[in-house]
């Protein structure tokens, strides 16, 4: 088995899976449709404000895993499903930022600083071509540095990292999502340690269940789903109730602007815009393909470096940006949708997630089974099928499917979902609420998960109150385990050495970035106080 | 204006927490140390993790209070966003209960009157039991909730809930046999 013989098979695990529709004779397989179906769903969740594509991901996987069941043969629709969702809520929180100055998602937040006054010129569906082009050129061009990137990331980890260095770079991992996470390197770390100590409950290898305080209740540890959603969505939709109860004077009217000439994207328009796309992709996937820091900091500085170019170049006439320019809204929308593609780096090559979709994708890869990511996935054997790499290769496939999409109907429905941002958010974050309950529910089958889900969203709430950034809780519970079993493998490996951390210059480097990034962070926010 | 000095206050607790969790509740609540011998093999204890993610914690704290004592705009916890905490909280903590004992409480009345023995667990599959908690439970949360934001109950806001939950438990419970609504999966 070659390289070329499995990104075959990956093509052929999309295209030839199981069919469910047939369209003049030819069958359609199911994971495509699951991709066009998270897709669309994707887009209208994102130009939803307060909703966003983990909220869709989090309700739909306990529905999906019930539709298809925990056999390998569910992976690929599945996570065909929440790439779909993941792709389309990037391009669909543009729409509400777009037409009206109100972000679908917190990334979309600078497309609001040209793309509605553009609307308010008359120029909405030209302000929403603009972010499509951009956001689908971006989406693109992240996802063939994926391509390329995580294969021989993940080769170059299993060739020269063993046990103890795979230990020394989760810590790393966990220290540099801690530091650069938020704006408080502080408050990541210590987001970081609520994370390990909460998966570290109720575990452990003594007969004894370790910190469980003599509960039953607590011996079995906590589910990766109550505490995952409880954090990231309860605590969310606890935190924008409060908002809106704050907002609940300053309601109006929105103003209606209507369109005025063409609202086309000419060659030549695109010609211009081409170079700003290229240089905000290229930020995009920089910064994505670092585990922890998000598409909001990938969109404000596609939109400050394009900034600084464009009040170099641009004619007397031309709007400046903030003034309804399309540039500025195509700096930031390729920026925040290079992101997503390469995120999926160290996810799929060292097994770390970079964010919340990410998270989403390795809960339904541990919940289903047969594809654990990481570096072993990528493990070329000649004489045995790796399934495990046919999936990734299937999972490539159906980010190029999401893609065509993108190019070609994506612009359209992108375009008429502005209604979306009449829904009423008061009546739908408690809906939103029920809803992730019931899928946790579901899942587990007990009532003391719906308990737990809702003391870890508590636990979230009061972390957004306090500006503490729950995504390193999550990525610490999610990583925990890993961390301390790579670690008792390394300490067994290395003849019970507990200087195990410093035994290759590898490691050693590993730990020394973790003291450094951590000691740098605080440094420079100690500066800037 | 008055500096904050909620880094500080947070800072504090939090070193004061990793403290307790190093000394006193690891030892108290695991069964091996940081590093055990079995059987002449040396292996790493139960203890060894949760001590690394308390080191994260006191690591967070430190810095809080070393370099982010006087960090700019620092969150100023207000009561009264405690306190709308509180309510949804307890709003939904009254909903699930409800959601719990709607059922069971029904066939138990419903067995007063007509003198039957049924049992709930025996019935939680079956209509209109297996509905009778997710609604009236689901009904009410998002009844509460919405009414604590808006400031008023009304008949349009119980009417929007009962339709959305209907429409939920026909999500999840129509296409598969094999779901289970809450609170039946465990009664």
């Amino acid at each position: 088995m070659g390289t070329l013989d499995y990104i075959w098979l990956g093509i052929l695990a999309v295209f030839q899976g199981p069919a469910l529709i047939s369209v003049f004779g030819v069958p359609i397989s199911v994971t495509l449709v699951m991709i066009l179906f998270g897709f669309l769903t994707g887009i209208a969740v994102g130009a939803t404000p307060g909703l966003a594509g983990p909220i869709a991901m989090a309700i739909a996987l306990p529905i999906l895993i019930s539709i298809f069941g925990y056999t390998p043969d569910a992976l690929l629709p599945v996570m065909g499903f929440l790439i779909g969702v993941m792709k389309g809520a990037t391009i669909g929180g543009a729409v509400p930022a777009i037409l009206f100055n109100t972000p679908g998602t917190p990334d979309a937040y600078m497309t609001t600083l040209d793309g509605y006054p553009m609307t308010q010129k008359g120029q909405a569906r030209k302000a929403l071509r603009v972010a499509h082009f951009a956001s689908a050129s971006g989406d693109t061009f992240s996802d063939i540095v994926l391509i390329i990137c995580a294969p021989f990331l993940a080769l170059l980890v299993e060739a020269y990292l063993d046990f103890p260095e795979k230990t020394a770079l989760l810590i790393l991992s966990l220290s540099f999502i801690g530091a650069v996470i938020g704006g408080s390197p502080a408050k990541g770390v210590l987001s970081t340690g609520l994370g390990l100590l909460a998966v570290y409950i109720g575990t452990g290898e003594d007969f004894y269940p370790r910190l469980s305080m003599g509960s039953d209740h607590l011996s079995q540890g906590f589910p990766i789903a109550t505490s995952v959603l409880g954090v990231l969505i309860i605590g969310a939709v606890f935190k924008e109730m409060t908002d809106l109860w704050h907002q609940q004077r300053r309601s109006g009217l929105q103003p209606h602007f209507t369109d005025e000439g063409n609202q086309r994207l000419s060659r030549s328009e695109i010609g211009r815009l081409l170079p700003v796309v290229g240089r905000s992709a290229l930020i995009g996937t920089a910064i994505g393909a670092l585990p922890g820091i998000g598409s909001t900091l990938a969109a404000t500085l596609g939109y400050t470096v394009g900034r600084a170019r464009y009040e170099r170049t641009k004619s007397d006439t031309a709007p400046d940006f903030g003034d309804g320019a399309p540039e500025g809204v195509a700096a930031t929308e390729a920026a925040n949708s290079s992101v997503s593609g390469a995120n999926l780096i160290p996810v799929l090559s060292l097994g770390i997630p970079g964010n919340a979709a990410a998270v989403f994708l390795i809960l339904a890869a541990e919940s289903i089974g047969g594809f654990n990511p990481g570096p072993s996935v990528f493990r070329f054997t000649q004489d045995v099928v790796n399934p495990e790499l046919v999936i990734a290769f299937g999972l490539f496939t159906a980010m190029f499917i999401a893609n065509a999409l993108n190019w070609t109907i994506g612009g359209l429905f992108m375009r008429s979902m502005g209604i979306m941002v009449r829904i009423p958010k008061h009546i739908l974050l408690p809906t939103v609420l029920l809803l992730t309950l019931t899928a946790i529910y579901v899942q587990e089958t007990r009532i003391e998960a719906i308990w737990f889900a809702l003391g870890f969203g508590a636990l979230g709430y009061v972390m957004r109150l306090l500006a503490i950034s729950p995504l390193p809780f999550v990525i610490a519970f999610i990583l925990g385990g890993k961390l301390e079993e790579s670690a008792r493998q390394a300490f067994a490996a290395t003849g019970g050495d507990a200087w195990f951390l410093f035994s290759s210059p590898i490691s050693i480097l590993f730990v020394a970035s973790s003291v450094g990034i951590i000691l740098f962070s605080a440094t420079k926010k100690r500066q800037n106080t | 204006m008055r500096q904050s000095n909620g880094n500080l206050i947070l800072g504090g607790m939090t070193i004061v927490f990793a403290v307790l969790v190093i000394f006193v509740w690891i030892p108290l609540d695991t069964q091996t140390g940081l590093i055990e011998k079995v059987r002449r093999q040396v292996t790493i204890g139960d203890a060894f993790a949760p001590t690394i993610a308390a080191c994260f914690l006191l690591i967070g704290g430190l810095m809080l209070v070393l370099s982010e004592r006087n960090a700019g705009g620092q969150p100023r916890v207000k009561a009264r966003d405690v306190l709308f905490g509180l309510a949804l909280a307890m709003s939904v903590t009254v909903s699930i209960l409800v959601m719990r004992y709607a059922g069971p409480a029904t066939l138990g009345l419903w067995n007063l009157f007509t003198g039957g023995e049924a049992e709930y667990r025996l019935l939680r599959d079956t209509a209109p039991w297996k509905y009778i908690g997710f609604l009236l439970g689901g009904t009410m949360m998002i009844t509460l909730l919405v009414s604590l934001v808006e400031g008023c109950l009304r008949i349009k806001t119980v009417l929007i809930a009962l339709i959305s939950v209907s429409i939920m438990a026909m999500i999840y419970d129509l296409p598969f046999d094999d779901l289970l609504l809450p609170p039946n999966g465990d009664v």
